[in-house]
């Protein structure tokens, strides 16, 4: 099992600049995790809902219910729309936080933000403008149909030109290339980190009232529901040398 | 009451003339009163119309309703039931920001909406992080003693007595403050999280002071309110009644006082009499596409914070004001100011968990003043934060990752401790809201808010940055990630003692109107680098102390010279 008190798995420290394959995380064993990815295997918030006030409840369980159909994006929309999110959150399989069908809602329910920037259209033409940009840039930089039948490696690509403000032409000039990608990402960051299994996956501890916290340090940071990230370290051992 | 004997009997001592806390339910969040409360009809002319149910609003309402004064709040936004309507959780939490379209430009947009605006009853202290830091008596003289920002036409000493009296209504919980003018807190401090006394050792092995707290936390019990649960959801509406706003501190007391709160009411113009000059009250809307009406008051108080305040003023037209109440000199909407507030965050072996305990625990004061060995004027303040998923998962962005890199950051999420800055960042005439050619729903213009740094505020803010990873460092981090931002807002109506450079007096009284008053963040003309909510309701108590006896409405003594 990885060791998680060192950093050595987070990008800035990494000749490549890379994550590491995600091969070297533990199964997920309980509960549910986007792709099953996480490095919680033995905690799920799920658990805890009992614990959590109706308000809450109703707000957070909604998410878990089958997503879609969509509203605001348009059928020739939908497959670039699907291929953004999951290339900008990595997520390449099943089970899959519906981050696209999320957006939409947003969208389609005019639930903006508050703030729109002078030298940019409203938050819904940026979006509709961004998927147009997305495809030109996959037609005309990489010969492909559109952005959702380009391979991974040239999504990422474009993703990556994307998030430095590199992208021109067509829709783009029609947008200020940085900006849009933070609004974009806002909403797709919002979507993904507000679901459940995404908690599973980085041992978030969810909502937590009327309950609370109790164990804020230093002698443990844990509340009787919550799971330490998997470790090197050999239970047998630990209490045979007195560490619990 | 003496600071001394103020700090030795803590929460001991209960505020006077404000029983907000013993009308406050156990079992229940709502508002209490809310089924009973006074009702006036638009052709009541009551003694005063607050527009805005926030940190100045109402402050401003509830003191004046002791003194006998018939007041009606307008609020744009709801009147919240909280066992219902907030949530324990970051995304179901939009409902609580004015997001209402607003356009900002400059080389500098600020983001609005959840990063610095509240829409519904208790405005933005509804979902601010519960630092409540006094400004430092240096505050009130910039432009003398530094040569930059401005000076007020009052000083630190007319704001004690209501910084004091406002601590002990919130009530504060803190360490005993060394800087600025020290002074002690009616409240203890909390106990601090794992994550705090990581940091707290890094700024030690610097040298950097720091002290836990000051928020507006209940730490005990306080009336019927209970001891904070130290779920780490400040920023998203206090669902237990610990962290102070005025929908418990001072509605409350408010509500039995025959105040009436009109949630859902849009104001649209500050109606004034072209012949007397007086404002007659206020025309609003309470539905979208509803017709106009007009809540007539003797005075009125305009309380919608830097970006609305300015809105409502300018939209206010007038034979008098063809440019918008108190715009003839073109200072309406002027010298807006946000604070940087730069985050870095830093990686260590142990899992700390951030999101426990309330974001706000310990700051420092140290870097506050001047010192200009640093290569610029003024200063910035430090404070802890813990920002929760989404809001991790933006600074992660904001460092240059997505994909697989963020999701790797992501799951590393309980081993990272978070930090912050507030800079002071100046005021500059260009950073100002105007009016949008575009509309909202009521029909009403929207609001552009243009800013740009100076060459001094982004000095400021690299150095800042620099001490804050330092401390990360020095905590023995092991990687950093770091989030440029800007938060809060004050200024857009300043106050002054000549009305070419100002918007209202040093009764907060629009120059050139007998009877309009702007009781908010929007008359600061500094800001300092403390959080502005003690400081706005601060200066909402001491106006309605003048204007319940008077002093308000007389010709304002002008005691300084108009500088900066």
């Amino acid at each position: 099992m990885p060791d998680f008190s060192r950093p050595d798995h987070l990008p800035h420290l990494r000749p490549d600049g890379e994550p590491p394959h995600s091969s070297w995380l533990p199964r997920h064993r309980h509960g549910t995790t986007p792709q099953m990815i996480g490095r919680y295997p033995d905690y799920d918030v799920l658990v805890e809902v009992d614990s959590w006030d109706d308000a809450t409840r109703k707000v957070v369980l909604a998410r878990l219910e089958p997503p879609g159909p969509l509203r605001f994006f348009s059928e020739q929309e939908e497959p670039t729309l699907r291929a953004f999110c999951d290339t900008v959150m990595a997520q390449d399989s099943e089970p899959r936080v519906p981050v696209a069908e999320f957006v939409d809602d947003k969208l389609a329910a005019g639930r903006l933000d508050g703030y729109q920037f002078a030298d940019m259209p409203d938050d819904r033409d940026t979006w509709r403008l961004v998927l147009a940009g997305l495809d030109e840039s996959a037609r005309d930089g990489h010969g492909k149909a559109g952005f959702a039948d380009a391979e991974p490696e040239t999504r990422e690509e474009i993703i990556e030109a994307f998030s430095h403000g590199q992208l021109s032409g067509g829709s783009w000039d029609r947008l200020n290339v940085s900006r849009a990608w933070s609004v974009v990402m806002r909403a797709v960051l919002t979507g993904f980190y507000s679901h459940p299994w995404a908690w599973n996956e980085i041992g978030f501890g969810g909502p937590a009232y009327p309950r609370g916290f109790m164990r804020l340090g230093p002698v443990s940071t844990l509340e009787p529901f919550e799971t330490p990230g998997a470790s090197q370290e050999d239970p047998v051992r630990a209490v045979a040398e007195g560490e619990y | 009451m003496g600071d001394l004997l103020r700090g030795i009997l803590k929460g001991a001592v209960g505020p006077k003339d404000n029983d907000s806390r013993y009308l406050l339910d156990v079992h229940s969040r709502d508002l209490p009163g809310e089924d009973t409360m006074a009702r006036y009809a638009d052709n009541d002319e009551v003694d005063l119309v607050v527009v805005g149910a926030g940190a100045g609003g109402s402050v401003l309402a509830q003191r004046l309703a002791r003194h006998g004064w018939k007041v009606v709040i307008l609020e744009a936004g709801p009147f919240w039931h909280p066992d219902e309507d907030w949530v324990s959780d970051e995304a179901g939490s939009h409902e609580l920001y004015w997001t209402q379209k607003r356009i900002i430009g400059g080389s500098d947009p600020i983001s609005m909406g959840s990063n610095n605006s509240g829409r519904g009853v208790g405005g933005s202290m509804v979902h601010y992080a519960g630092y409540c830091p006094r400004f430092h008596p240096s505050d009130f003289h910039t432009h003398s003693l530094d040569g930059v920002g401005a000076d007020w036409p009052i000083t630190y000493d007319d704001l004690r007595p209501h910084y004091e009296r406002v601590e002990r209504e919130l009530p504060v919980a803190g360490q005993d403050w060394p800087w600025g003018h020290p002074h002690r807190y009616p409240f203890s401090p909390h106990p601090i999280s794992e994550m705090g006394a990581t940091l707290w050792r890094g700024a030690r092995e610097l040298g950097i002071e720091m002290r836990v707290g000051p928020v507006g936390i209940v730490n005990g019990t306080f009336g019927n309110r209970p001891h904070c649960i130290y779920r780490g959801y400040c920023l998203q509406g206090c669902k237990v009644n610990a962290k102070a706003s005025p929908y418990v501190t001072h509605l409350p007391d408010a509500l039995a006082h025959a105040v009436e709160i009109r949630a859902n009411c849009m104001v649209s113009r500050v109606e004034l009499d072209d012949a007397t000059g007086h404002a007659i009250g206020v025309v609003y809307h309470d539905e979208v596409g509803g017709a106009e009406r007009l809540q007539r008051a003797r005075f009125v108080a305009v309380a919608g914070y830097s970006i609305e305040t300015p809105r409502l003023l300018l939209e206010s037209t007038s034979r008098r004001f063809p440019g918008g109440l108190g715009n003839n000199d073109d200072q309406v909407g002027r010298y807006v100011m946000v604070q940087g507030a730069a985050q870095t965050a830093g990686r260590f072996p142990d899992e700390l968990r951030q999101y426990k305990a309330p974001p706000p625990e310990i700051s420092s004061e140290q870097f506050y003043e001047t010192d200009r060995s640093r290569g610029f004027a003024r200063g910035f303040s430090i404070q802890t934060v813990g920002p929760l998923p989404i809001t991790w998962s933006e600074h992660v962005l904001a460092d240059g990752h997505w994909g697989r890199a963020l999701r790797e950051y992501m799951r590393d999420y309980n081993h990272w401790a978070t930090i912050g800055v507030l800079n002071e960042l100046l005021p500059h005439a260009d950073n100002r809201v105007t009016l949008a050619e575009e509309t909202d729903p009521y029909g009403l213009p929207v609001a552009r808010f243009d800013f740009n740094v100076g060459e001094n505020d982004q000095r400021n803010m690299d150095y800042s940055t620099k001490v804050i990873t330092d401390i990360l460092k020095a905590a023995g981090a092991q990687d950093v990630l770091t989030v440029h931002r800007y938060a809060h807002l004050v200024g857009g109506a300043r106050m002054g003692s000549s009305r070419d450079s100002s918007v209202v007096d040093p009764h907060q009284r629009v120059w050139g109107v007998p009877n309009v008053f702007v009781s908010d963040g929007s008359v600061c003309p500094t800001q300092g680098s403390a959080n502005p909510a003690l400081t706005i309701m601060a200066l909402a108590s001491r106006l309605a102390e003048r204007m319940a006896s008077g002093a308000a409405m007389q010709q304002p003594e002008v005691t300084r010279q108009p500088v900066g």
